[in-house]
């Protein structure tokens, strides 16, 4: 058979008319749509878990694609909708406790979920999957900050005064580690008050993202942050000067979990991806990018990344979840004193 | 001739007028952290945020900052907008395509541009350091300046085409007439050409003010963590909050401000301009 010209043209306008049209046939049977952030999060799920394990499957993934605030908002705004835009949702374990309570998510059958008897027990939920998880830290720079910090309290001392920084974004978590300094628990951040007004008479600098505060301490603006170990573990990657050490208050855990909504319409897709998330070779690609713990028993990393990342024992007997509850009812307070108080 | 109107206003009834009425509904009723919001018939979200000092302080920057930006934006715009109305070259087409290029860029993409140049490791501070001449970078973001800065970039185009169209359809000659009869230059400026050019001041202000009030990318990049206009707090309270019924108030409060300031500022203007067009007559 011999090309032409006319026909070569002909099958690249049909390609192009037919690339544009949506494949409802398929659409309805094979497909996912997963929550997710984009970024790095969503380029490893991308790589790890839906082209080599769900594309052999037929199942074609489609990744919505923001971050954990406006998806939450969509979940809320499409919750009495008979059938959603979302199959899987991604986000951090007190925002998923919070769209449980809202009544958004479907209760897990987990005989669906092969997986699900390799997952570390302390970690399931009726309404999610655990994907990764890792802790709350204190990062600081060694060049600046000479004798190493052991508590959250450390930030107050005046030697440090302008040389602590805050992402603005992880509000909760550093209202939390205030509460700790000043003697307060899991369930009680009310003596972060006092605290952070302290620390902003000390001159504690605030940036908009986390992306802003790394380059703040790679510039050596600010010396010492509260900061997830995992991101610390990444950021020393991109040869910021940090050093990390767990604050002797409290092991303060944070959890990625992945759920599926109420409203899906792919469900037997959307337990397919769930029952992938939690496969031992995914989990691994996650920890040695993102510096995030697997949350599988049978998930072995790479020695020289697991000292990076890994608790000790003692601290790891020590980490503990949120007081889900607690946040639901205090969010808004915590997030007024924040913005109104802390920041005003 | 009605009917030609049906197809815009049914579009604009479905996609505007229907949400907002939602969206009052909404701000009517009552947050709750476990049920997001309980249905309710209150005015508690409005007289909370009118009686609450910290959202009063915020209206008030955003009308500052948007008062200041609009009257600078004409300050700068009508210099460029007469220039470009009066400009005969064959450049004209390509000067005019320059005022719009920055309409071609996201707002983002622009406060994006402006962190590069202004921020600690930006461009300027970079240079100033590197020459010894500061010890540490100058503060020129995260601040009101940088938000006014960023803001002006964006409007300034919208105002300067809203003045030019107005200022070219001004005939030259009555300038002419004006300078023939000894009206110095300033003279032909303060009686001649800015009282017919209002409609353009006043439809170019009313535009650029609308977007000032909404401004949302230069006042959270540019005005940084502890800088608060309406539309980023509207946001705060919808996205991070979860209380839509106070977002929704405070977003009525400020569709009402912007409204009422704008029909205000519009009806003095056109007495203004009124009153000269019947003197000629």
């Amino acid at each position: 058979m011999s090309i032409t010209r006319r026909a070569t043209l002909a099958s690249a306008a049909f390609a192009a008319a037919s690339a544009g049209l949506p494949n409802l046939g398929l659409a309805q049977a094979r497909q996912v749509v997963v929550g997710t952030w984009g970024g790095d999060y969503g380029e490893l799920l991308r790589q790890n878990i839906d082209v080599p394990l769900l594309a052999p499957q037929g199942i074609e993934v489609l990744q919505d694609i923001a971050n954990a605030d406006p998806r939450k908002t969509k979940m809320l705004a499409e919750r009495t909708a008979r059938r959603g835009t979302m199959d899987v949702s991604c986000l951090s374990d007190t925002d998923m406790n919070m769209m449980a309570q809202q009544n958004t998510l479907e209760t897990l059958d987990n005989s669906k979920l092969s997986r699900w008897a390799s997952v570390v027990p302390s970690l399931r939920k009726p309404y999610a999957v655990p994907h990764i998880y890792s802790a709350l830290v204190l990062l600081y720079n060694p060049n600046k900050v000479t004798t190493p910090p052991t508590s959250f309290a450390d930030m107050w001392d005046p030697k440090y005064r302008g040389r602590v920084g805050f992402s603005d974004i992880l509000y909760s978590t550093n209202t939390f580690a205030a509460a700790m300094a000043g003697g307060g628990s899991f369930s009680d951040y009310a003596p972060s008050r006092a605290k952070l007004m302290e620390l902003r008479s000390l001159d504690a600098k605030i940036y908009p993202s986390n992306e802003a505060l790394a380059t703040a301490l790679k510039e050596e603006e600010v010396w010492m942050t509260p900061m997830w170990l995992a991101r610390g573990y990444m950021w020393q990657k991109a040869g910021i000067p940090l050093r990390h050490v767990v604050p002797s208050e409290g092991v303060y855990a944070i959890l990625f979990e992945a759920s599926m909504t109420r409203n899906s319409r792919n469900k037997d897709a959307a337990y397919a991806y769930l029952d992938a998330m939690l496969r031992a070779e995914a989990q691994v690609a996650f920890a040695d990018r993102m510096g995030y713990l697997p949350t599988v028993t049978d998930a072995r990393l790479p020695p020289e990344i697991a000292s990076r990342i890994s608790l000790s024992e003692a601290d790891q007997a020590r980490l503990r979840s949120p007081d889900y509850d607690y946040l639901i009812r205090s969010h808004s307070e915590i997030l007024d004193f924040w913005n109104r108080q802390f920041k005003g | 001739m009605a009917a030609l109107v049906l197809p815009a206003g049914l579009l604009v009834a479905l996609l505007l007028v229907a949400p907002m009425v939602l969206l009052f509904r909404i701000s009517l009723n009552e947050y709750s952290p476990t049920e997001m919001m309980r249905e309710a018939t209150t005015a508690a979200n409005y007289l909370r945020a009118v009686g609450d000092p910290y959202y009063r302080s915020i209206l008030l920057t955003t009308l500052t900052v948007s008062m200041g930006s609009t009257l600078l934006t004409l300050g700068l715009g009508f210099p460029t907008a007469y220039w470009l109305a009066r400009m005969e070259s064959r450049w004209k087409s390509f000067a005019t395509i320059v005022v719009m290029f920055p309409l071609l860029v996201g707002n983002v993409v622009r406060a994006a541009g402006w962190l590069a140049l202004l921020g600690n490791g930006g461009a300027i501070n970079s240079s100033l350091m590197g020459l010894g001449l500061i010890a540490s970078p100058l503060p020129l973001i995260y601040n009101t300046g940088a938000v006014v800065l960023g803001i002006v970039a964006v409007v300034l185009p919208y105002m300067i085409l809203t003045l030019s169209a107005v200022i070219e359809s001004i005939p030259r000659q009555v300038e002419e007439a004006a300078s023939n009869l000894g009206a110095p230059s300033w003279t032909v400026f303060r009686r001649v050409v800015l009282p017919l050019a209002l409609p353009g001041v006043a439809a170019g202000s009313v535009l650029v003010f609308v977007l000032c009030m909404n401004t949302y990318a230069s006042a959270v990049l540019l005005g940084g963590p502890r800088f608060k206009m309406m539309a980023p707090a509207i946001y705060d309270q919808f996205v991070r909050g979860n209380n839509w019924p106070f977002g929704a108030a405070l977003a009525f409060i400020l569709l009402t401000i912007t409204l009422v300031l704008t029909i205000l500022g519009s009806a003095a203007l056109g007495r203004r301009y009124r009153r000269p067009k019947e003197e000629l007559s």
